[in-house]
């Protein structure tokens, strides 16, 4: 594996062949490993180690940028040339800005050794006894296990440099009985694939699984819904690509006002909603770095159900005069009040949906951030402050700017760590259960 | 198969001024291709996994290249030309997989590379339940290639930097655009494969994908419309950009967005639909691609991508469509993304039917799901996305027979009394086991007593996949049948992406439900 040191040393080999007049490059070295599993066998398993170059010049304005993943010295000297070529033919890129001077990076503690060392034997045990739990509580197991230990080095020719390195461990299942007529998911993450409850997440998935088992339809149309964190991440995580500021100030976003405004400063959520990236959440450290190299730093994008920040990039800020404020480098999502737990949730719910995962979350409308997709794996009716029964699954075509609005949100839960479904692992967020006051699913489905 | 194209230096045009541009780290690759034994490399590991006992091995040294081109306005903000090259060596150890992969290509890592897998298929092995098996393949010694008119890879960085900038500017000439981003990719993969059973294939496959989105905004009432190009990416070379006249698509783009602004919204309700082949290949892709891919059937992506409505019982009796609907598995398709020589198993291309005259009638299987349901060949839908990943079942070409007889998209129009004509693929989504789904689309026509009556807006609509394809009543004939697709098809844990092409004509559905997407849908 290579050490931070190699990856600093490379960018300053890269940067020693430079001819152009500003350069930014960077190197990554990985080393990644798996067991997928499914109808309770093991399916596909490997590793795979790869480093990724990329070096990006500016001849005057004119850009070009090279990607390869050959080391030695030959191999480096030809992609800066080819780079340095790419930018002689092409034409000015009007929105360059010169690379970043010396930066300070304050550490984050993303690495450790129990993913980097984790081993095809160790690997294969903690999916064998998942599957044990699904033999004995005679449901049918699928899921993947993966680990990645990564080293990050970047520099430019102002004289910024940096490194970083970083692990991620995440484990997925999905129970289904054999009839077909349950099914339950449960995903975890961590730097440290030793912190990863393997037996939590057989317990639960095999859990929602057969409490799931002979859901029957609703109707279609307007109900309360409790999304637990796993649904909450599935939705909100989409949301982080909508707070651009650049996109705002366009006219062509969710956060856009009339009259070539946009929406900073208006209570357009509920006012316990909060939003923020922090790259030293000790629960969710991020990367010390975004954006060219610059230092990321820790951001309030909605506070008190109030947007206060948009993401400005280093062109745009320049453009309007504002902080370049780096992009996400972890997504918190959180209550002004005191959490509700879920329990209290369901205790308190007249009529609704209990929703544990949404599943093809594709965007709709970007005015409204309508987005539709269908829910997955545990869909359950609550009566009376009680669940009573599983229902069938169902679409929603939903406003994610509605659904936060002042007055449609009833309950916000503690954040826990989870990730998106659809991102295996690689979207990790904080995120609150919430109960929702109008959520609205326009057609069943038969899918279980 | 050529492992290098050195000598080709050429002088830029006049658009962005005079200057050399060597290809593709020429000095660098050339030195490699001629010190590299392809041979030799591979060998090596197979000559360790013999050693060490294991079973079934094989070898991919590949290597693959990128190039994206990003603009927007009058502007281009990215030009990167990217490569990968590296090998993966999988090995079957008492009925379990092993793989691993590295960009280190030499003999000794291949040895290396061969321990790993062994090791990571040996710790498998003691704790699999079912033992994995493999049908039989022939033994190929072959070479194949994308047929390509021009390689895209040889055509001066200056031309395509005037094709983004000139379809721009006509867009946005167009009063009342505000916007226009596009781009253009290329890639290009050049495979080398090997197995312990004694095949030896090269392949060189090339995908090109132009395209643009115009964006109409009205300032003041905050309100914004976009129309995406139509032409999908295709497995072919510079002839992508060539053959289509990508100026008047630019124009359209923006005559259309700007039109979309004061479009009628429309009224939620059951319509007629007439599909254009720009938007219809999506639905096949998620309708019938997906649906009829054997391992989702015995759930082997449960955990992801999910599972089938299709049982494996169904076969030659389940209805799918009407019995005008002909599906057709084909990755021997001139054009087609997925149209390849031998996948990734070194299993030959081949031509199949998924639905015959409406009925479900075979799956997509590769060496190592055949077997599963009594079959002792492969149609050859392995497919890894890269050396360092591990190969799996990956969708064919997927295409919708036309009509035999000459039927045009206006004949299918006008035996409609109230239906929407839909072009351009959209926002889309579908069930996990492939039932319910809802498509959007670009252009939005109403359709009046048989004729086409303005533009619409906020539409997309929702059905159930049999129910949607036994709805199809009328089909173009083959003059209006088209080529649409993705480069990047998600599916896999680690996830993986694959090019895949769907052909259709244009299509008539009967009295499917419409719903209004406009302002946050309740609006």
């Amino acid at each position: 594996m290579m050490s931070e040191t190699d990856g600093a040393v490379l960018c300053r080999k890269l940067l020693a062949h430079v001819r152009a007049d500003d350069a930014y490059v960077t190197v990554q070295g990985a080393e990644a490993g798996h067991l997928r599993f499914a109808a309770n066998s093991f399916t596909f398993s490997g590793r795979r180690e790869d480093v990724r170059v990329s070096v990006t010049v500016w001849s005057g304005k004119k850009k070009g940028e090279a990607v390869g993943n050959e080391l030695d010295d030959a191999a480096l000297e030809a992609l800066v040339r080819e780079a340095q070529a790419i930018a002689a033919v092409s034409p000015e890129e009007t929105e360059y800005v010169p690379t970043l001077g010396p930066q300070e990076y304050r550490p984050s503690a993303r690495w450790a050794e129990g993913t980097a060392a984790l081993d095809a034997a160790a690997r294969a045990r903690v999916v064998s006894d998942m599957i044990g739990t699904c033999e004995k509580d005679k449901v049918v197991g699928a899921g993947l296990h993966r680990s990645l230990a990564v080293v990050n080095a970047w520099a430019g020719k102002n004289g910024g440099a940096g490194t970083e390195r970083w692990t991620q461990a995440s484990l997925s299942m999905t129970a289904r009985t054999p009839e077909g007529d349950g099914s339950g998911y449960f995903l975890r993450d961590h730097e440290d694939a030793t912190k990863i409850d393997a037996a939590r997440i057989a317990r639960e998935s095999v859990a929602r699984c057969l409490r799931s088992r002979g859901g029957t339809p609703v109707e279609p149309g307007l109900y309360t819904v409790l999304l637990e964190p796993q649904a909450v991440a599935d939705l909100l995580t989409l949301m982080r690509f909508a707070f651009d500021a650049r996109r705002a100030d366009e006219g062509r976003s969710a956060f856009s006002a009339p009259g070539s405004k946009t929406r900073v400063g208006e209570r357009i959520f509920d006012e316990r909603v909060q939003m923020r990236t922090d790259p030293w959440h000790p629960d969710l450290p991020g990367s010390v770095s975004s954006d060219g190299g610059l230092p990321a730093r820790a951001l309030s994008i909605v506070k008190d159900g109030v947007p206060t920040n948009l993401v400005y990039s280093r062109f745009w800020a320049r453009e309007k005069q504002k902080e370049p404020t780096g992009g996400f480098v972890n997504f918190i999502v959180e209550s002004a009040a005191r959490p509700v737990s879920v329990e209290e949730m369901v205790k308190d719910t007249k009529r609704g949906l209990l929703v544990t995962r949404f599943w093809y979350l594709r965007q709709v409308d970007p005015r409204t951030l309508l987005y539709t997709g269908l829910t997955r794996d545990g869909l359950w009716l609550i009566e009376n402050g009680a669940v009573t029964r599983p229902v069938s699954n169902m679409r929603f075509n939903q406003s994610l700017m509605r659904m936060l609005a002042p007055g449609n949100v009833d309950a916000i839960g503690a954040a826990e760590r989870t990730c998106a479904g659809e991102s295996q692992g690689g979207s990790a967020g904080l995120y609150p259960a919430l109960k929702i006051k109008e959520f609205e699913f326009t057609s069943a489905s038969e899918a279980v | 198969m050529e492992t290098t194209r050195r000598g080709f230096l050429y002088t830029s045009g006049a658009v962005v001024g005079v200057a050399t541009l060597p290809a593709w780290v020429l000095e660098r690759e050339a030195a490699e291709a001629a010190t590299l034994d392809h041979d030799a490399v591979a060998a090596a590991a197979l000559a360790k996994i013999k050693t060490l006992g294991g079973g079934y091995a094989d070898v991919r040294i590949n290597r693959y290249r990128y190039e994206t081109l990003g603009s927007r306005e009058a502007q281009i903000r990215q030009v990167e030309r990217r490569q990968t090259f590296g090998m993966g060596v999988r090995v079957l150890v008492e009925g379990a997989w092993g793989f691993a992969a590295s960009r280190e290509v030499t003999p000794r890592a291949a040895e290396r590379l061969a321990d790993a897998a062994f090791e990571i298929a040996k710790a498998n092995a003691a704790h699999q339940r079912r033992k994995i098996e493999l049908v039989p393949t022939s033994k190929v010694a072959a070479k194949w290639a994308t047929p390509c008119r021009r390689d895209p890879f040889e055509v001066p960085l200056a031309d395509k930097v005037q094709f983004l900038l000139g379809a721009n500017a006509v867009a946005m000439k167009v009063p009342g655009v505000g916007y226009v981003e596009s781009g253009l990719m290329f890639v290009a993969e050049e495979k080398f494969f090997v197995s312990s059973e004694g095949a030896r294939i090269e392949q060189r496959i090339v995908r090109g994908s132009p395209w643009l989105l115009a964006t109409a905004v009205d300032r003041a009432s905050g309100d914004f419309q976009a129309r995406q190009s139509l032409p999908g990416p295709r497995g072919v070379g510079w002839e992508c950009v060539e053959d289509h006249d990508w100026n008047a698509e630019a124009e359209q783009a923006g005559r259309d967005a700007v039109e979309k602004l004061k479009a009628k919204a429309v009224e939620p309700g059951t319509y007629d639909l007439v599909l254009d082949p720009s938007h219809l290949w999506l639905t096949i892709h998620e309708s019938v691609g997906h649906p009829t891919e054997l391992d989702r059937a015995l759930g082997w992506e449960a955990d992801y991508a999910g599972t089938s409505f299709l049982k494996t019982s169904d076969v030659g009796k389940l209805r799918y469509g009407s019995p005008i609907v002909n599906f057709v598995a084909d990755r021997t398709q001139a054009g087609g993304l997925a149209t390849v020589g031998y996948d990734d198993d070194g299993v030959p291309a081949q031509r199949w039917h998924l639905v015959k005259d409406g009925v479900f009638v075979d799956w997509q299987t590769t060496r190592e799901t055949a077997g599963l349901i009594g079959r002792k060949t492969s149609y050859g839908c392995t497919h890894a996305d890269s050396w360092g990943s591990v190969a799996f079942p990956r969708m064919p070409n997927v295409s919708l027979e036309p009509s035999p007889k000459p039927v045009t998209a206006d004949e299918l129009i006008a035996d409609i009394k109230r239906g929407i004509l839909i072009l351009g693929n959209g926002s889309s989504s579908i069930d996990q086991q492939r039932y319910n789904f809802q498509f959007g689309g670009q252009v939005f026509w109403e359709i009046k007593d048989g004729k086409k009556a303005g533009l619409l807006k906020d539409v997309a609509y929702q059905s159930r996949s049999t129910d949607f394809w036994g709805r199809c009543d009328g089909l173009g004939g083959a003059a209006t049948y088209e080529l649409g697709g993705s480069m990047s098809d998600g599916k896999g844990q680690p996830g993986q992406v694959n090019a895949v092409s769907h052909g259709c004509p244009t299509a008539r559905f009967r009295e499917i439900t419409v719903i209004n997407t406009g302002r946050g849908a309740r609006s």
